[in-house]
């Protein structure tokens, strides 16, 4: 919780004749994140050498590759299929890959061959009708243009007739907006007949082969297209065919061969003498126990592990998140910005737990909260893997929060519910629903900016956290902590000075003190003394930070976002509704026309448009104006961030067995 | 003349008319202003994500800065109309 995963460095030494065992074991647990061995590093093991690959890893790469290009002939991926009940043992699938791998990739070229002979054959058809076009006003055989010792034929596009000064057989037929023009000329004047159509706007066009009229040859191929077609859709629909039956076999395939491609190649990350190895990494420190009982239990005992002391600031330690299980889809917004640094604060956590708040805030309509409900359960079902899934459950959790929040605000679709909003009242004086109260914007404005002051001075808190765990005891150390402290005594005493002065709904009333000294009275006097304090605190970091300090207003002020973009929603939710249902419907109802019931129909369509634009609008800036107010106005604050992801080597199987 | 025909209702309306065109402009100039802002960032935005996908986050980042000047705007012609 709130850091992530402690991690142990462990350092496995051994035999080389223990090295494929002990690779095949660590690939099987899927927890050790290897650390490279780098030759030239001095810090690193004196004499050692990079590795060489385990025996078996050409074939195995080899057979990979003819693998991909078959599934890539099928369309077939691991990703889009679901793992089956019954996995495939590993003995089995070499077997078939040595029995029927070879029928199966002959099948696959010969498919893949003829489909695309066929897309050439076609294109080449259709490249030809293009070329064919103009000359289809020409109506004589094609082959009667070509062919002459003493004449030279001119074939093009003019866009007015021409006619040319030396003896000359010419045709002149409209098409398009322009004009095809053939003209033959004798050789001797061939020359001066070029420059004359040139001079006149002449576009040359190459003359069709084939010993028909165009508008024939058109038709001929336009059949032949149509043929191929038809054959094209057969060898497709075998390739789909082929395709179900081989999928199974074939990412069980992809599988093993992947696995065994990896394994191979692990040495070359490792250290290596003579006759020995040594492989350095990380794992997560709970599961070190039960890896080295494997480790050992593989090698008969004949391998040494340590886990080595290490730096936990300095080194780069991977990491991997530790959260609770409702805030694991949460890891995927943080990750766009950036993985915590090992031994920093995780904020994933508060995260998972504000932005549905911050969500629910802005949507805050039965309505629509129940529509991106459904949804994000929907599309669950074509998303099943990835950012994207993650994200899916991210939405649902905060629709829920938008249906509580509607249920608060009493609001579906831009309609009042059964009850008064409770607490905040959104509800807009528009249409003939108009309560005559107006919505609550200034009590609404004052909330939101108490929850950016409550934010950002959690925000500030944890950076002198993180300073406190993540740097040396030192004076540097003290300037930073006190530094941030100044951000929230800056923060806070600009407040106070604020309720000195003014009185204002949610807030502290302190403006009926009597005044003391220029004006203020005590309180507003604390307050300067304290905005005083925290500047010197502020500049005793870092002078420059002082340019910062108009932000501590701005950025507060930023959160008041949460109350002005959900109004905006509202108003366009509650003009929807009236536009539709009481400019366009209700008078048609009164009295049925037909003419009324086309409007009524209009009248829907106007609903259903303005909501789902509304809804679309909604769901974007509910999204992006909640994380931004993490990513700005809180992450800044006190999150670096920039930690190295955690990717052990291995990989869970989901189609094979041993 | 004018001055002499403005009623107490119709001062009023007229103070209501100005309200609503303040608060018009004030989301109006600075809805403009928040996307010249966000023309150039959000160009190199997009270049630099589709040169690197990593660079995603903090291209959204820098991209939504400027949105806190129409906020700004919105709030005032909240304030300006309740």
């Amino acid at each position: 919780m709130f850091e992530p995963q402690t991690m142990s460095k462990l350092l496995i030494a051994a035999s080389k004749d223990q090295l494929e065992a002990v690779v095949r074991e660590l690939y099987r647990h899927n927890l050790f994140h290897i650390e490279d061995f780098v030759e030239s590093d001095p810090k690193g093991l004196e004499g050692c050498k990079i590795g060489m690959p385990l025996p078996g890893a050409s074939e195995s790469s080899s057979d990979l590759v003819r693998i991909r290009s078959i599934e890539n002939t099928y369309g077939v991926s691991s990703k889009s299929m679901d793992a089956d009940e019954t996995k495939i043992s590993t003995s089995a699938v070499k077997k078939r890959i040595d029995s029927e791998l070879l029928t199966i990739e002959k099948d696959a070229s010969a498919l893949s061959c003829e489909k695309i002979s066929l897309e050439n054959m076609i294109r080449d058809y259709e490249t030809r009708i293009t070329e064919l076009k103009p000359f289809t006003v020409f109506p004589t055989n094609l082959a009667d243009l070509k062919g002459f010792d003493n004449f030279v034929v001119f074939a093009g596009l003019v866009s007015v007739p021409v006619s040319l000064g030396v003896p000359n057989e010419m045709f002149i037929g409209a098409y398009e907006k322009s004009n095809l023009l053939i003209a033959v000329v004798s050789r001797a004047d061939a020359a001066v007949a070029e420059r004359e159509l040139l001079e006149a706007g002449f576009q040359p066009i190459p003359i069709p082969d084939g010993n028909e009229t165009a508008g024939y040859l058109t038709i001929d191929y336009t059949k032949k297209i149509t043929e191929l077609k038809t054959k094209l859709e057969d060898v497709s629909e075998r390739i789909i065919t082929q395709s179900k039956n081989n999928a199974a076999f074939l990412v069980a395939c992809d599988e093993l061969l992947t696995a065994e491609v990896e394994r191979a190649q692990a040495p070359l990350r490792f250290a290596t003498t003579q006759e020995t190895f040594v492989a350095e990494g990380w794992v997560p420190a709970d599961t070190v126990a039960q890896l080295m009982a494997d480790l050992q239990k593989v090698t008969g005992d004949k391998i040494f592990i340590s886990e080595v002391e290490f730096d936990p600031v300095e080194e780069a330690v991977p990491v991997e998140y530790h959260n609770p299980d409702f805030s694991k889809p949460t890891e995927m917004l943080m990750d766009i910005y950036a993985r915590p640094k090992y031994k920093e604060f995780d904020p994933t956590i508060l995260v998972s737990i504000v932005f549905p708040i911050f969500f629910g805030f802005i949507v805050g309509d039965v309505g629509y909260g129940i529509i991106i409900l459904a949804l994000s359960l929907y599309l669950r079902k074509f998303i099943k893997e990835g950012a994207g899934k993650e994200l899916l459950v991210v939405l649902r959790n905060a629709s829920v929060s938008s249906i509580i929040f509607g249920l608060i605000y009493s609001e579906a679709l831009g309609f009042a519910l059964p009850w008064s909003p409770i607490g905040i009242n959104r509800h807009l004086n528009i249409g003939s629903h108009a309560s005559g109260a107006a919505p609550d914007a200034v009590l609404m404005l004052v909330l939101t900016a108490w929850i950016g002051i409550l934010h950002i001075t959690l925000g500030r808190a944890l950076h002198m956290y993180n300073a406190h765990r993540m740097m040396k005891p030192d004076r540097h150390r003290s300037k930073v902590i006190f530094g941030q402290f100044g951000w929230i005594l800056v923060l806070w005493g600009i407040l106070l000075v604020l309720w000195s002065m003014f009185a204002m709904p949610l807030m502290p009333d302190f403006s009926g003190f009597p005044a003391i000294l220029a004006g203020f009275n005590a309180v507003g006097i604390a307050g300067a003394v304290l905005l005083l304090v925290g500047i010197i605190g502020i500049g005793q970091d870092s002078l420059l930070e002082l340019m910062e300090l108009p932000t501590v207003i701005s950025h507060v002020l930023s959160y008041t976002r949460l109350a002005a973009v959900g109004l905006s929603s509202v108003a366009i939710a509650m003009v929807t509704n009236f536009i539709a249902i009481e400019l366009i419907i209700e008078p048609q109802m009164a009295s049925l026309s037909v003419v009324g019931v086309i409007l009524i129909l209009i009248g829907v369509v106007v609903f259903l448009i303005g909501h789902t634009l509304n809804l679309a609008l909604g769901v974007l800036g509910g999204a992006l104006h909640s994380i931004r107010l993490h990513y700005v106005e809180f992450f800044t604050k006190f999150y670096t961030g920039g930690g190295k992801k955690y990717e052990p080597f291995g990989k869970l199987r989901k189609f094979t067995e041993e | 003349m004018a001055v002499e025909t403005m009623t107490l209702e119709v001062a009023q309306a007229t103070a209501v008319g100005f309200k609503a065109i303040g608060a018009g402009l004030a989301v109006g100039l600075a809805g403009m202003g928040t996307g010249l802002a966000q023309l150039g960032i959000g160009g190199a935005a997009v270049g630099a994500t589709a040169e690197n996908k990593d660079m995603f986050g903090l291209a959204l980042l820098f991209t939504v800065i400027p949105e806190t000047v129409v906020i700004f705007g919105l709030v005032v012609a909240l304030l300006l109309l309740f």
